[in-house]
């Protein structure tokens, strides 16, 4: 296994006008389970074609263990992958599909077949090995494609590319423990590609969240929730997302309409984004509260799933979700009232970084 | 509630008629007349398979028989490879693969008997390109007298014909591969051969299975190529099962031997279909090829 390391990468298809990809600087430590977030046309494709190396960087490094692949074919890196749908060798067993990567590598049929014997194992394909892969259940079919990613001892990476998409809803969950269950046992360094936020989530180590040919973000899952580093990493994950208060920062505090909301120290004067999770805020009647308290809501509307739900309320031209017990109906005068201390500023989409200064 | 109403039947009618009058009634037509013996509408006798032993115990005709198989398998075995082998050397996008595309169409454009004549005139050993280029190398060739010759033109003559439907199906075949299968290869370290083995001819084996009936099928029919090349010789060493079926049928107005030679050429058709059909189906499953999902 090995570290995968993207130094300003970018790429551009021959005859665009724009960059796919731009500005990538990525570290991926070996054996890392990282997850590639993002919608369609986000870049996450491009980005899994330049670790494969089905395309080459047009600008950057791309290195693995501090030795440059960029201008490696995808058979001489070490990389392998797992389809969306099972991508087997029509008239290949089980056994043979797994030690297929080996055979062409030089083993011995009698240690490839050792070899794959031990990976169908760990995937629980043991009962399997002599049957024709491709008749399998699908479950079992994308088993054997994590099987064959995983065969080779020297391999640096597995890219998995929304992996469970074929599989019935049923399963899903139970494919993605057993990747994640052999990530783990081999210390394999994985690349997972989803649109996916709970994929992504209870996946990986470490999640970056790609939007329009850049890496927006790359942290813990826990650090992306309550820390997103991008008004569009706020907004994308979360269900429903980060809400996003358009404010003014006046005079050292945040300002929502004409009402003062906390503290901004450090933050110069303009407008800001104030962001926060539904769940750490609440809109009730009684508009008494502690120091971030915004009057003057109007519930819109509750979503019941009682005692707790989603009350969605207009404040100000502006509409704001929360999380919380439903004790208020639509058309109730409220006030919303969030934990100051979790408060998140943007200023031009990007966090503030003084905002850590006005919360200690 | 509803009653049955077999009325309804009268809606199938068409096509039962359709079918009755081009395909039942000739059959059967063929088949009374294979077990009489007819002189004239009023004189007819009964003969049973009388016929049929004399058919099958006719030189003549099992020596067709047998050119006919020889031709069928080489004809097979040269233009299924080659047609393959075409297929995957066509550039898969750009401007040029449609220029190859209708260059490879235009055999298949032209009409049979004219087929025979382009390539009696190719292969005549005083004018055409072909004989007399070959015997300009020094090498006796002459198509008209040497059956050895003969056959060599005809195979040249069908391939040249023919390969291009192959290469159309399997072209279209491998199209259809998805580019998945060929990236694991990739990252597998798969070699060509095996990118062929285990990719490619997994996926174009249902299109194989149509090019291969096809070629089947037409080559065991083969009448009009030739007829005009080289009219059954010398003496009958290119003369197949229709072209006999003809001199007996038309030449020698034998009507009950022919309809006898009718059927059980009919027949023989119908088995080689059905045992390459079976054959190919068993040797490994298509459905679920790299084709499908």
């Amino acid at each position: 296994m090995a570290e995968i390391r993207l130094d300003d990468v970018a790429h551009r298809y021959p005859g665009a006008a724009a960059d796919t990809l731009s500005g990538v600087n990525l570290v991926i430590p070996a054996g890392e389970a990282h997850a590639l977030l993002g919608g369609s046309g986000a870049g996450k494709t491009t980005l899994v074609n330049l670790l494969s190396g089905l395309q080459p960087p047009s600008a950057g490094t791309l290195s693995f263990d501090g030795v440059d692949v960029g201008s490696l074919p995808p058979r001489d890196r070490r990389v392998a992958q797992v389809f969306q749908f099972p991508v087997l060798y029509q008239s290949m067993t089980v056994a043979e599909v797994l030690g297929f990567p080996l055979r062409n590598r030089g083993w011995k049929r009698a240690a490839a077949r050792e070899r794959a014997r031990d990976i169908a194992g760990r995937l629980d394909l043991t009962r399997w090995l002599d049957a024709r892969a491709a008749a399998l259940p699908l479950f079992q079919q994308q088993l054997v494609g994590i099987g064959r990613a995983l065969v080779r001892p020297d391999i640096a990476l597995v890219l998995l590319d929304e992996p469970l998409t074929a599989v019935e809803p049923a399963t899903k969950w139970q494919l993605r423990r057993a990747i994640r269950d052999v990530q783990r046992e081999l210390g394999a360094t994985m690349v997972y590609v989803t649109h996916d936020q709970t994929e992504a989530m209870t996946f990986a180590d470490r999640i970056s969240v790609v939007h329009d040919g850049r890496v927006l973000q790359t942290d813990t899952p826990e650090a992306l929730y309550n820390r997103p580093a991008h008004e569009h990493v706020a907004h994308f994950i979360g269900s429903p997302g980060m809400n996003l208060l358009q404010a003014t920062v006046a005079g050292g505090t945040f300002r929502v309409g004409d009402q003062t909301v906390a503290a901004a120290r450090g933050l110069g004067d303009g407008p800001c984004t104030l962001g926060f999770r539904p769940e750490w805020a609440a809109l009730d009647r009684d508009g008494a509260g502690p120091v971030a308290t915004v009057r003057g809501a109007r519930v819109l509307g509750v979503e019941a799933h009682r005692p707790v739900g989603i009350v969605t309320a207009d404040l100000g031209g502006q509409t704001v979700r929360t999380r919380q017990p439903i004790d208020v109906e639509p058309g109730d005068r409220v006030a919303l009232r969030v934990d100051p201390a979790r408060l998140v500023a943007f200023r031009d989409g990007v966090r503030v970084a003084t905002v850590e200064a006005a919360r200690a | 509630m509803r009653r049955w109403d077999n009325r309804a039947w009268l809606g199938v009618l068409p096509v039962v008629l359709i079918v009755a009058f081009s395909a039942v009634v000739p059959l059967m037509t063929v088949v009374n007349y294979s077990v009489q013996d007819i002189f004239d509408l009023n004189n007819r006798l009964f003969v049973g398979f009388e016929w049929y032993r004399d058919t099958l115990r006719d030189p003549r005709f099992l020596e067709a028989l047998l050119r006919q198989l020889g031709f069928s398998a080489l004809v097979l075995a040269i233009e299924i490879p080659l047609g393959i082998l075409v297929a995957r050397n066509l550039p898969r996008r750009g401007a040029s693969a449609g220029v190859w595309l209708v260059v490879l169409a235009i055999p298949l454009l032209i009409p049979w008997n004219v087929v025979g004549t382009i390539w009696q005139m190719f292969a005549r050993p005083d004018i055409g390109l072909l004989g007399a280029g070959v015997n300009a190398l020094g090498l006796d060739f002459n198509f008209t007298a040497d059956p050895v010759d003969a056959w060599i033109v005809l195979l040249m003559m069908d391939v040249w014909h023919w390969t291009s439907l192959v290469a159309l199906l399997a072209y279209a075949g491998l199209a259809a591969i998805p580019e998945p299968y060929y990236q694991a290869a990739e990252l597998d370290g798969a070699g060509r051969w095996q990118v062929f083995r285990h990719v490619e001819l997994p996926g174009l084996k249902p299109v194989l299975l149509i090019a291969g009936l096809l070629r089947l099928m037409d080559s065991l029919m083969i009448y009009t190529e030739p007829f005009v090349l080289t009219g059954g010789g010398p003496g009958s060493s290119t003369t197949f099962l229709s072209q006999h079926l003809t001199t007996m049928a038309v030449g020698q107005f034998d009507l009950g031997p022919a309809a006898a030679f009718s059927v059980l050429y009919f027949l023989v058709i119908l088995l080689l279909c059905w045992l390459f059909y079976t054959t190919v189906m068993r040797s490994d499953d298509v459905e679920g090829g790299p084709g499908e999902r």
